[in-house]
């Protein structure tokens, strides 16, 4: 489903060059649900916005559901990123002006469903997630919970074949971070392709496996944590 | 996807209705204030006879010679002839209808003897004028050229002095008294007000017609002196046997030339009379005429002021202000939603989806700025009829071109505006939205 | 103050920066041209016209055919308004000030000159015509009634005596010694006239604005005639106070006389003043709402654009004060910001102030711009642009530090 080789990410200002990652390589196969973990400042929220067709990667490979996404214009790259994939902010990311239902609707406008198409897919989806009655409120109006869940909804609707989550419980009490957490082993179960991004390590374990970035690189996970502060000097492990 | 955008735009608008007000408003002022000297300015670069313009033309001779030449004229050439030129062309008869004319008038005095004497403003003229400036009658008819041999005192009436005299009856064969003579009504004019007042633009481009108009010999004969603009080359005031045989200029020419080719012989002819001048000792320079069509005439009698001209720079240079509060105004509202602009990027808005929807918003204020506008616009010129002169006044609207020009100059306005602004929202990245949680 | 990191901070919104300048560079063009012809046309139409305006008034009278004994006429004319109770003097003109209506002349100050020393406005009045017009006679003496000659319409005649106004007299005679010298006109070029008289001002009747007008605005000459023409003028001046009360009786005491006459207009100096200056009037007020509206979309602009900049910089402000900058200093941030913005716009504005003047002189015959609007016109730009970001300069001044520290 997910499968970088070699991606490197260089990010060059008037003063300074960041690696943001280097060498990377990542193997998602279809219907995992996989956590990548990392102190911060290590790359996989870099990581995450390559894999979401968000940004261009300096060198490497990158295919997506058997697509090579090298050279892929803007457009392309949007209509792809539009189909096949399903964005989970940490910060919910829900547009205020729009009431639930017309949030979970944005990505399905720029797909260019009909509106009966529209209306079938918002209603499964905010069922889905247990958001169907309030489909007309605000986002304002909805507890910290309830927006995740709009926002999962939102990343439902289009039928994508991979959901990409950013720290999705970053913002969430612990009772709304249980139920964000079940939520997703539940779509997990019903065969979704999950890739969640997280520093929390209980986070980490509830996925199916974890990978583990350091300084831009995939690190085995099994590794004792003291050895990896010694920069550079670790051993390397490829999934 | 348009009514899509349409819905949203009209959402994001109310939701910072302060910001919208202000660009619809900095919009609205700036259309208001080019629309209205753009009315005025077309109102008086109007053609007042579209038929024919065309055919209409206005020869001129240089009768003072380039010494000494006290002709403020940009090109030294007077907008007069002499009396002498004028009843020369008048003969030779080389164009197709051809007129000489000066503004004079009359005391007339009212049949009823309970009213005082007034002033009649007159033109004095040539059968033509009526045939050639396609001039309307409502009773009656112009005279002829036997009217004009026999210098006989016959008049056409205006129809707003046969409204005063004769309550708008049909007056034809009755008399009046002008300066204690009898002149027999020959004719009623329908109204006719041509905007400017082209054929005579000397004292004022925008004068109202004459009341009176009778045959220029018939003038001549009774010694009737110009009401306009007399123009000797000493400057001096000349009595009237000065004023026939001098190079003082007061008498207004026009001629008809229904084509291109008559147009050419008779600015040849032109020359060669003034050539013919010069042989005969009554130059002493070389020949210097010149034939103006109308829109030239029109212009070198500066019929548009300066004023005016000013008025319109001034106001498309504050339009030009405008643009450029709005430009800083929509600059502040897009990019001040670069949040929402990422999230739909990442959710698949590819940048052609960006634009749309800003062009669109930045239309919706286009299309209520231009509304605005056109509002100011009608007060803008009602506000404007007290510096106006009432011919001008009447021919001064905003019509439906107008309507039409300034939406189509908000909708620029406003577009060109959110060009910029909505160039960059478009550039927005995704990812750097989304790292800056 | 801290100038070269505000102009780093600046680069980032270039476009931004650059919008506000370029758009008081506009305005300030604007303002200058337009507050530079607002003055002129105002300044015009206060200039006095020489006469006792409150006082005076003037019947235009029309003979209806030619009557035969018009001398006679005028003559039992001017004796019945100057006999009314309340006028001062009357008499009969060709032309007075304020109508842009009248007889030019040129003067030389010897018979062949080639080039006339002076443009000047002739008029044409009898020994009452200094009074009936309230001049100030300052030197010399008025004309006495046998200099007076019946005069009509193109007669070529040599005035035995002339008054003129006292800028004529110094144009002619830059020394001031004009009293008593000849002076000869486009129409008595071999024999001159002497000048006996010197009135304090009178205008010509032209007082179109335009840089050519005002050469000689105040050029008149008085030619000792009894104008005698289908139709002349009556002028006369009243007792203070009773301007209405006469100019409601002249008509039916002339009419009394003679009612085969039109008595077109009678107007008072006040009412001609009114009229001739109307338009200079109308551009004034239209240039000067012109001029407000600038001001205040381009204030309005100014506070949109940096409220959101404040906005923008949120974050960075809160940061700035948590390490211990004041409200005052944040407020400096923003005011010299503006104010270095408003700087470039203002030297920018200078140049295209300066051009479009050139531009409105070349095509426009209007008046060239004194550098003096130049500094009035970018000391009120800059003192806009700095009222303008007060309010979102200090609504960024009170960010409460603790912003800084939410990552959300």
């Amino acid at each position: 489903m997910l499968e970088m080789s070699h991606l490197s990410k260089v990010y060059r200002t008037e003063v300074v060059e960041t690696h943001a990652l280097r060498d990377f390589s990542i193997h998602v196969r279809e219907g995992e649900f996989v956590a990548v973990s990392g102190p911060s400042g290590s790359g996989k929220t870099t990581f995450l916005t390559i894999a979401g067709l968000l940004e261009e990667f300096t060198s490497g490979a990158y295919r997506l559901d058997g697509v090579d996404v090298q050279g892929m214009n803007d457009d392309a790259r949007s209509r792809l990123r539009n189909a096949k994939i399903g964005f989970i902010f940490q910060a919910f990311n829900l547009i205020p002006d729009l009431s639930v239902a017309e949030n979970v609707e944005v990505p399905l406008r720029y797909r260019g469903f009909s509106a009966a198409e529209r209306r079938r897919r918002i209603r499964q989806s905010l069922e889905r997630v247990g958001l169907a009655a309030r489909r007309h409120h605000y986002p304002a109006e909805l507890s910290g919970g309830q927006q995740q869940r709009a926002a999962i909804a939102r990343a439902l609707a289009g039928t994508p074949r991979l959901l990409l989550a950013d720290e999705p419980t970053g913002n969430l009490d612990t009772q709304m971070a249980r139920a964000v957490m079940e939520l997703l082993e539940e779509l997990h179960r019903d065969g979704a392709t999950i890739v969640m991004v997280t520093h929390d390590p209980e986070l980490a374990v509830r996925a199916q496996r974890e990978v583990h970035i350091v300084d831009g690189q995939v690190v085995d996970v099994a590794v004792e944590p003291r050895l990896l502060s010694v920069a550079g000097a670790s051993a390397r492990t490829r999934f | 996807m348009f009514r899509y955008y349409l819905g949203l735009a009209l959402r994001s608008l109310r939701r910072n209705i302060v910001l919208t007000v202000l660009m619809v408003v900095t919009i609205g002022v700036g259309i208001g204030a080019s629309m209205t000297t753009l009315t005025v300015f077309r109102a008086m670069d109007a053609d007042p006879i579209p038929q024919k313009s065309a055919q209409l033309f206005a020869p001129q001779i240089d009768s003072w010679g380039p010494t000494d030449n006290p002709s403020e004229m940009e090109d030294k050439l007077e907008d007069q002839l002499s009396y002498i030129d004028a009843m020369a062309l008048m003969h030779a008869q080389r164009a197709h209808r051809q007129v000489a004319g000066y503004a004079t008038g009359f005391a007339l005095t009212p049949e009823n003897p309970e009213l005082k004497p007034f002033k009649a403003d007159a033109r004095a003229t040539f059968s033509e004028f009526f045939a050639m400036f396609d001039v309307p009658f409502r009773y009656g008819r112009g005279w002829g050229s036997d009217e004009d041999l026999a210098r006989a005192p016959v008049v056409v009436i205006s129809d707003e002095l046969n409204q005063k005299l004769f309550g708008g009856a049909d007056s034809v064969g009755r008399s009046i008294n002008l300066d204690d003579q009898e002149y027999r009504i020959i004719g009623v004019m329908a109204p006719w007000e041509p905007v400017p007042r082209f054929y005579d633009l000397t004292t004022e481009n925008f004068a109202k017609t004459a009341q009176v108009f009778l045959p220029f010999n018939r003038a001549i004969e009774r010694q009737m002196r110009s009401w306009g603009y007399t123009n000797c080359a000493d400057r001096s005031e000349p009595n009237w046997q000065r004023l026939l045989d001098s190079s003082c200029v007061w008498i207004q020419f026009w001629v008809e030339l229904p084509t291109a080719k008559a147009a050419e012989d008779y600015r040849l002819w032109l020359d060669d009379y003034a050539r013919e001048q010069q042989r005969s000792g009554r130059f002493s320079w070389p020949a210097y005429t010149k034939l103006r069509d109308f829109k030239s005439w029109l212009r070198n009698e500066h019929v548009v002021s300066h004023e005016t001209r000013l008025l319109v720079l001034v106001a498309f240079s504050f339009l030009l202000v405008c643009v450029l509060n709005a430009t800083g105004l929509m600059l502040a509202k897009f990019m001040g939603r670069s949040a929402d602009i990422g999230v739909r990027r990442a959710l698949g808005a590819n940048r052609r989806a960006i634009l749309a929807q800003c062009l669109i918003e930045a239309g919706v204020v286009g299309l209520a700025g231009g509304l605005l506008g056109i509002v100011l616009t009608v007060l803008g010129l009602i506000g404007l009829r007290g510096a106006l002169s009432e011919q001008l006044v009447q021919v001064t609207s905003l019509d439906l071109t107008g309507v039409g020009i300034a939406f189509a100059l908000a909708i620029i306005a406003t577009i060109g505006a959110g060009l910029y602004p909505t160039w960059r929202a478009s550039r927005v990245q995704p990812a750097w939205q989304l790292k800056a949680q | 103050m801290e100038i070269l990191p505000i102009l780093s901070a600046m680069r980032r919104n270039k476009v931004g920066a650059m919008l506000v300048a370029v758009q008081m560079a506009v305005t300030l063009a604007i303002l200058c041209n337009a507050l530079s012809i607002i003055e002129q046309r105002l300044a015009a139409s206060a200039r006095p016209s020489g006469t006792d305006e409150a006082n005076v008034f003037a019947i235009s009278n029309q003979w209806v055919g030619t009557p035969p004994d018009e001398s006679a006429l005028v003559e039992s004319d001017v004796t019945a308004l100057r006999a009314m109770p309340g006028v001062v003097d009357a008499t009969v003109m060709n032309s007075y000030p304020l109508t842009n209506s009248g007889s030019g002349d040129d003067a030389y100050l010897a018979p062949n000159q080639q080039k006339p020393t002076a443009h000047m406005a002739r008029y044409f009045g009898d020994e009452h015509a200094v009074a009936s017009l309230g001049l100030t006679l300052v030197a010399g003496r008025n004309f006495t009634a046998q200099e007076i000659i019946d005069r009509e319409r193109g007669d070529q005649l040599v005035p035995p005596a002339l008054i003129v106004s006292r800028a004529l007299a110094t144009a002619l005679f830059p020394k001031g010694d004009a009293l008593g010298k000849v002076i000869y006109t486009r129409g008595s070029r071999k024999e001159g006239s002497p000048i006996v008289g010197i009135v304090e001002r009178l205008q010509t009747p032209w007082v179109a604005s335009g840089p050519w007008a005002h050469a000689w605005v105040e050029n008149s000459v008085i030619e000792p005639y009894r104008y005698l023409a289908q139709s002349s003028f009556y002028l006369v001046r009243t007792q203070p106070g009773r301007l209405a009360s006469v100019m409601g009786e002249s008509g039916q005491t002339l009419f009394a006389l003679r009612p085969a006459r039109v008595l077109d207009k009678i107007q008072s100096m006040g009412e001609a003043r009114r009229n001739v200056y109307r338009d200079d009037r109308s551009l004034a007020v239209i240039l000067a709402v012109v001029c407000a509206v600038l001001l205040a979309i381009t204030a309005f602009g100014i506070v949109g654009l940096t409220s959101y900049w404040v906005a923008q910089r949120r974050r960075q402000i809160g940061i700035r004060r948590a390490l211990g900058a004041t409200r005052g200093a944040v407020v400096r941030y923003f005011q010299t910001e503006n104010l270095l913005i408003a700087t470039c716009g203002a030297v920018l504005g200078i140049a295209l102030a300066m051009t479009l003047n050139r531009l409105m002189v070349g095509s426009f015959e209007q008046q060239r711009l004194h550098a003096s609007y130049l500094l009035v016109g970018a000391v009120t730009v800059l003192l806009l642009g700095q009222l303008a970001v007060l309010w979102p300069a200090l609504r960024a001044a009170s960010t409460p530090p603790a912003l800084a520290t939410r990552s959300v």
